[in-house]
């Protein structure tokens, strides 16, 4: 600051005005010293002991109206700003924000920033920038990283550039500092996901591939490096870059049909045609046969069209599989063995097949085995006739699948079905009343296979089981009630409704939507004729209850059937 | 008070070179600066003489940085007219130095320490 000495106090109260003001420091300042501090441009501030205040010299506050419009921009921008001397030592650093006081940033003032406990820089970085600081360079956002004393992570972003005075003279730099530590970590926890992701994908033991639409792969983890030195086979080993589809294409020898079928599959998978591709192959590598799942899905995520192709060694499990099976099949054949030592059992019986008839599985265990050794499977063809009426019963028939339909013959005129016998009953109830002979036409309507056994048998093992002679009973009584029903049914009830309910009562004894049934049949089952068999058929066709054509069956819509048949189906169903 | 001020430079720094002959190191300096807010030759002094401090006397030594723009009734009692200035309270005798403390010898001289480094 220059004083000027002719400036004499005309002025004293105006402080803005430079005579006046001169006057009041040569009034207050006396000594020698400080006059040539002042004289020098050394001094900020005088105080005035009479009035107990300090007033600012004009330099200072020019300074200090610059500093603070620098400030207040800087603000808008940053959480603190810094000034260097000509040496790089920081003389000033305030918090642009109230209440910001740069913690941990006490002991700043005096220091070079490289002297600053930055643990992220290393010695060659600092050399770096120091050498920019001697070309004077600007420098920005440079991110610094320390620990502060609670043991916590901070991070600021440091932006300077250099300061000249009038005389373009080198003063030291000047900036601006940011807290960027929660940046850091939102930066840090989006790459989380991200970086397990990978990790994960790393740790597998399956090799994932990411394919572009034209096969090249994009993406794949170490894995399938490590694979390829292990063992051969489509897929093993291709590496970023390389064409994926190219690598199966050009598969040859015991490879090749493999090859094909893997390309065509991920070509379908990138069309869009296929949401997903399995494909299980084997390949023979030093170490001995291996097994590969190979599974290629479209890769999830807008954008370019990509998939994922992920080939897992599956020898492991298949050889552990393998093993599985070889005991349990060693182990069912064992049983085997014994059930027919045992109970001389024909062996289809112990693959369980009689278990479809409901009435023998119905019976306890220990009543069945006696029972079983005198069944025998047999298979029905459609229109085979078991019984005619008058003639003795040889056989009684547990249906599995078949469907038997018992019919009342009257003289001059066609049949009428007085019953159906599925995979509910028995043929031959006659026998477990006593009657030796059959009073109905018992007629294959659905080939199927059934369990047989001889009338001499069946009398012997009813008397030794009462479980038997219950469940007997219980279906005797059903099927008449059955019969009572369907006879007045037969009377009353018009044919649309006879005939669904016929369509259900079969659909029960068949365990299926879908069967055979002729015309010829249906109309017997009915008592009327073809024509109004056609005409029922074709309306119950229109309402979309049943698909009929050439005696092929469809239920479509059973809730509807029901819907359209008579009450009768509903009362004799539970019986 | 204020009149033993003129020349007070050139008889502290007499007395300093008495003082220094005892081991003025071991004890704590105690030194105020006296300063006018963010002016720039007030953040010089600042800088210089925490350089100093921390180079010659390490912890051995207490700062009290003194605004008077905020406090300058503390620099009327203390008999400061002009600041920056920095003043060596103990050990006794008081010492004041007028400037931007960037002549690091004249501030040695004063803290009572440039012999020790000489």
């Amino acid at each position: 600051m220059k004083s000027n000495p002719r400036a004499l106090d005309r002025n004293p109260v105006g402080q803005e005005s430079r005579p006046g003001f001169d006057g009041r420091i040569l009034q207050l300042v006396k000594s020698v010293p400080e006059l040539r501090a002042i004289e020098s441009g050394q001094v900020d501030a005088v105080v005035d002991p009479a009035t107990g205040k300090a007033f600012l010299l004009p330099d200072a506050q020019r300074a200090l109206r610059e500093q603070a419009r620098v400030r207040s921009l800087l603000a808008l921008s940053s959480d603190w700003c810094w000034e260097q001397d000509e040496h790089y030592r920081f003389v000033s650093l305030s918090g642009t924000t109230p209440g910001n006081s740069a913690p941990g940033y006490e002991g700043i003032i005096g220091k070079l920033l490289w002297d600053l406990p930055f643990d992220n820089v290393q010695e060659v970085d600092w050399d770096a920038h120091q050498r920019r600081l001697q070309w004077r360079a600007t420098f920005r956002d440079l991110e610094l990283r320390r620990t502060d004393r609670a043991g916590g992570v901070r991070w600021v972003s440091i932006s300077g550039e250099p300061t000249f005075d009038e005389q373009d003279q080198f003063m030291g730099y000047r900036g601006t500092m940011r807290d960027i530590t929660l940046r850091k970590q939102s930066e840090f926890l989006a790459q989380k996901p991200i970086r397990l992701a990978c990790d994960t994908l790393e740790a597998l033991a399956i090799q994932v591939c990411v394919l572009d639409s034209f096969g090249t792969v994009i993406m794949a983890n170490k894995r399938s490096g490590a694979f390829a030195a292990g063992t051969r086979g489509i897929g093993a080993g291709v590496p970023e870059g390389a064409n994926y589809l190219g690598v199966c294409d050009r598969a040859r020898g015991n490879e090749r049909a493999d090859g094909v079928a893997i390309a065509a599959g991920i070509r379908q998978v990138i069309a869009g045609e296929s949401p997903l591709f399995r494909h299980e192959y084997v390949c023979n590598s030093p170490s001995g046969r291996c097994w590969f799942n190979l599974t290629v899905t479209p890769f999830p995520g807008d954008g370019a069209t990509r998939v994922v192709v992920l080939r897992e060694n599956v020898t492991e499990r298949k050889r552990v599989d393998g093993a599985a099976r070889a005991v349990v099949s060693r182990k069912k054949a064992a049983e085997r063995e014994r059930g027919e030592r045992v109970r001389g059992l024909d062996h289809r019986v112990a693959k369980g097949r009689f278990i479809a008839n409901s009435l023998l599985a119905a019976l306890p265990r220990k009543d069945t085995q006696d029972l079983h050794a005198g069944l025998e499977p047999v298979t029905l063809t459609c229109g085979e006739v078991l019984y005619e009426p008058g003639e003795p019963i040889r056989h009684v028939y547990f249906p599995n699948d078949c469907l038997v339909s018992l019919l009342a013959t009257v003289e001059g005129r066609d049949a009428l079905e007085v019953g159906l016998v599925g995979r509910e009953g028995m043929v031959g109830v006659s026998l477990a009343l006593g009657m030796d002979v059959s009073s109905v036409r018992a007629l294959v309507q659905r080939t199927g296979t059934a369990m047989r056994m001889d009338a001499a048998g069946f009398r012997r093992e009813l008397r030794k089981s009462l479980p038997l002679q219950r469940e007997l009973y219980r279906y005797t009584h059903a099927k008449l009630a059955q019969a009572r029903q369907t006879a007045a049914c037969n009377r009353f009830h018009v044919v649309e409704a006879r005939l669904a309910r016929s369509l259900l009562m079969a659909r029960d004894r068949v365990g299926s939507n879908q069967f055979l049934l002729t015309q010829e049949f249906l109309a017997d089952m009915l008592g009327v004729r073809r024509v109004a068999v056609t005409k029922a058929a074709g309306t119950l066709q229109h309402r979309k209850l049943i698909s009929y054509t050439r005696g092929k069956i469809r239920i479509l819509d059973r809730k509807g059937l029901k819907a359209a048949s008579c009450g009768c189906y509903e009362a004799v169903k539970d019986l | 008070m204020r009149k033993a001020d003129p020349g007070g430079g050139e008889m502290s720094r007499t007395r300093t070179k008495r003082t220094a002959s005892g081991p003025a190191v071991a004890t704590i300096v105690m030194l105020r600066l006296y300063i006018a807010s963010d002016a720039p030759n007030s953040v010089r002094a600042v800088a210089n003489l925490v350089a100093i401090c921390n180079e010659h006397l390490q912890d051995k030594f207490k700062l009290e940085i003194i605004d008077v723009l905020e406090t300058p009734l503390r620099a009327v009692t203390d008999g400061i007219l002009v600041t920056p200035s920095l003043a060596r309270v103990s050990p006794s005798p008081m010492v004041k130095v007028i400037g931007d403390l960037g002549d690091k010898r004249t501030v040695l001289h004063a803290l009572g320490i440039g012999e020790s480094i000489e």
